[in-house]
């Protein structure tokens, strides 16, 4: 009874994030002009220049992933942001006195922030695919990277609700933001290998979750090399587990 | 029968110094409307969230039904449906969604959504706007709206947290209007934070009066304001004077508390001005003493707050509410 009551919340939640992106899309617009912009300019920039090992591949296919990536987990950290507006009106406190439990509405929520990065995901690869990134053909492979691409958002925005309920207010978070998208993302594998990295850098890419995604969402698109997959896997799950439960605990701080 | 609310002992420290609430004793009977009557930072919207199970209290118990908000939160929301004080709903989808949403939160039965939805929304006169996004929606249509998603889920106990604040006086009728039907034919208690007294003189059954943290007196809203000492009432009278033994006689009067005969004005003190000037006024008759005016001063609720708390209610608080209010015109 608890578990449908949780499950059903989860539903509702996902439901109200689409019907949002329905009303008002400019923000979803908006968020893609960065990214497309990365993938247009920087890929065949760098490319040109062929400073990066990939590996074989194409250095703008190389990068893909990691923009898809990198614009979904931007979009999910500031995630937050959304719960600080909540708070400041009644919505979370109403949403507090319904009765599915508070960990249902925690995961509630970073799940619609990860079906929302579904979208933001899909909308770069017809970009991609235009200036010439050559996927994997395997419909499977893509699906499930659009499943990790989710999950991972989703942990990144139960991050992002950890560090708003710690933070409170909106220009702190998005100051807190800022300090913490850019350095998860030069601290990973989406512009270059991990090997060319300093060996401290190095060592952070291995606890650094937005690595293991690109690694995986890199095998699926675009390598079709699966050997690091179950790692990645199993680091994403890890990741999301972990940062579903912190956020339950500290979503409770967040109207205190 | 189960009290809708019953608290003991509750107190609540914010940051080990500021006691928001110091000891509330509290029953409220099931099937009320009761207002928890005090100006801002007395400590109504502190109590109203330990109900609601948002909060911890620092120490005292509180029951909702019979149901420990601390211990058996889960099942106390089960029974509560809950309008806080600031704007709480989704203006970036239409007022049907935010409906919506919350049927399916609370587990409406999908073969019944649709119908309960409508229902809330025509009773609330939304039906016309109810596809429109909510951020087009005035201040008072917002409550309207939220007056509907606490209906919409039939809770057994509805907590609203000053309900009428930024309503026009039309708007803040509406809604009254529709708690107060919504009351009568589902039986629910209702139980409301208020600075307004106005508001808690019209519609509740029991007022509590909170000042600092703690209640400084409860009863209805007649019982309270005879507390204070007495109606006064005046009559102008003409022809025969009134003489001393008139004034003993209706001094020995029951409930006549003080008797002041000047010139051709009476005044006389009473417990209760309805029941006991018609005594009164036949007193007078009798001796053939003809009444030209009588007025009566009766004591507001504002004279209640004046003795038990010492200050007037509408002074203070001012400023938090204007930014209240403007908050809300912002969000909208």
């Amino acid at each position: 009874m608890i578990m449908s009551d949780s499950l059903r919340s989860v539903f509702a939640m996902i439901e109200l994030e689409l019907r949002r992106l329905r009303h008002d899309r400019t923000e979803f617009y908006t968020r893609a002009i960065q990214p497309i912009l990365w993938l247009v300019i920087y890929g065949p920039v760098m490319s040109a220049v062929k400073a990066i090992p990939t590996g074989g591949v194409p250095y703008t296919d190389y990068i893909t992933p990691g923009l898809l990536i990198q614009s979904t987990t931007f979009v999910a950290i500031f995630y937050g942001l959304t719960l600080v507006f909540e708070r400041e009106s009644g919505i979370l406190k109403k949403l507090l006195v319904s009765p599915p439990p508070r960990y249902a509405i925690v995961v509630g929520k970073s799940m619609s922030a990860g079906v929302r990065a579904i979208f933001q995901a899909l909308i770069l690869v017809p970009v991609a695919l235009l200036i010439g990134v050559t996927f994997v053909p395997n419909v499977g492979y893509f699906v499930l990277a659009l499943v990790l691409i989710s999950l991972s958002a989703a942990g990144f925005a139960a991050f992002s609700i950890i560090v708003a309920s710690l933070m409170k207010t909106r220009e702190r978070m998005m100051g807190i933001g800022q300090a913490i998208t850019m350095p998860l993302f030069f601290a990973s594998n989406a512009l270059y290998p991990v090997t060319m990295m300093p060996t401290v850098l190095q060592w952070l890419s291995i606890v650094n979750p937005l690595s293991h995604v690109v690694g995986a969402v890199r095998a699926l698109m675009i390598t079709g090399d699966l050997t690091g997959l179950p790692l990645d896997l199993a680091a994403i799950l890890l990741f999301d587990v972990i940062m579903f439960a912190a956020a339950s605990v500290s979503f409770r701080r967040i109207i205190e | 029968m189960e009290p809708a609310v019953d608290v003991r002992q509750l107190t609540k420290v914010y940051e080990g110094t500021v006691r928001a609430l110091d000891g509330i004793d509290l029953k409220v009977e099931t099937g009320k409307v009761f207002a928890l009557l005090g100006p801002n930072g007395s400590g109504k919207t502190t109590l109203m969230r330990i109900l609601t199970t948002q909060i911890d209290p620092t120490s005292g118990e509180a029951y909702v039904l019979g149901v420990n908000v601390v211990s058996q939160g889960a099942e106390a929301r089960k029974l509560l449906g809950y309008v806080p004080q600031e704007m709480s709903v989704w203006t970036d989808i239409s007022g049907y969604e935010n409906l919506l949403i919350y049927a399916k939160i609370y587990g409406i039965p999908p073969q019944e959504r649709e119908k309960t939805i409508w229902d809330a929304l025509e009773k609330m006169g939304l039906k016309e706007v109810a596809n429109n996004l909510v951020r087009t929606y005035s201040g008072g249509m917002m409550r309207r709206l939220e007056a509907a998603c606490a209906m919409l889920i039939r809770p057994k106990i509805l907590f609203l947290d000053e309900p009428s604040i930024g309503l026009d006086p039309s708007a803040r009728r509406v809604v009254w209007e529709e708690l107060t039907t919504f009351k009568r034919e589902h039986g629910v208690t209702i139980f409301f934070n208020t600075h307004y007294m106005d508001e808690a003189d019209f519609y509740a059954d029991e007022i509590a009066i909170i000042d600092r943290g703690k209640i400084v007196k409860s009863g209805t809203p007649e019982e309270l304001k005879r507390s204070v000492g007495g109606e006064v009432v005046q009559f102008s009278v003409k022809g025969k004077s009134i003489g001393e033994e008139l004034i003993d006689k209706i001094r020995r009067l029951s409930q006549v508390k003080d008797v002041i005969a000047r010139d051709s004005e009476l005044t006389v003190v009473v417990q209760d001005s309805e029941t006991t000037s018609p005594n009164v006024i036949r007193a007078l008759e009798a001796e053939g003493v003809s009444i030209q005016k009588i007025s009566i001063t009766k004591p507001t609720l504002d004279d209640v707050f004046l003795k038990y708390a010492g200050t007037r209610l509408e002074t203070g608080g001012g400023v938090s509410e204007i930014r209240q209010v403007r908050r809300m015109i912002r969000r909208g």
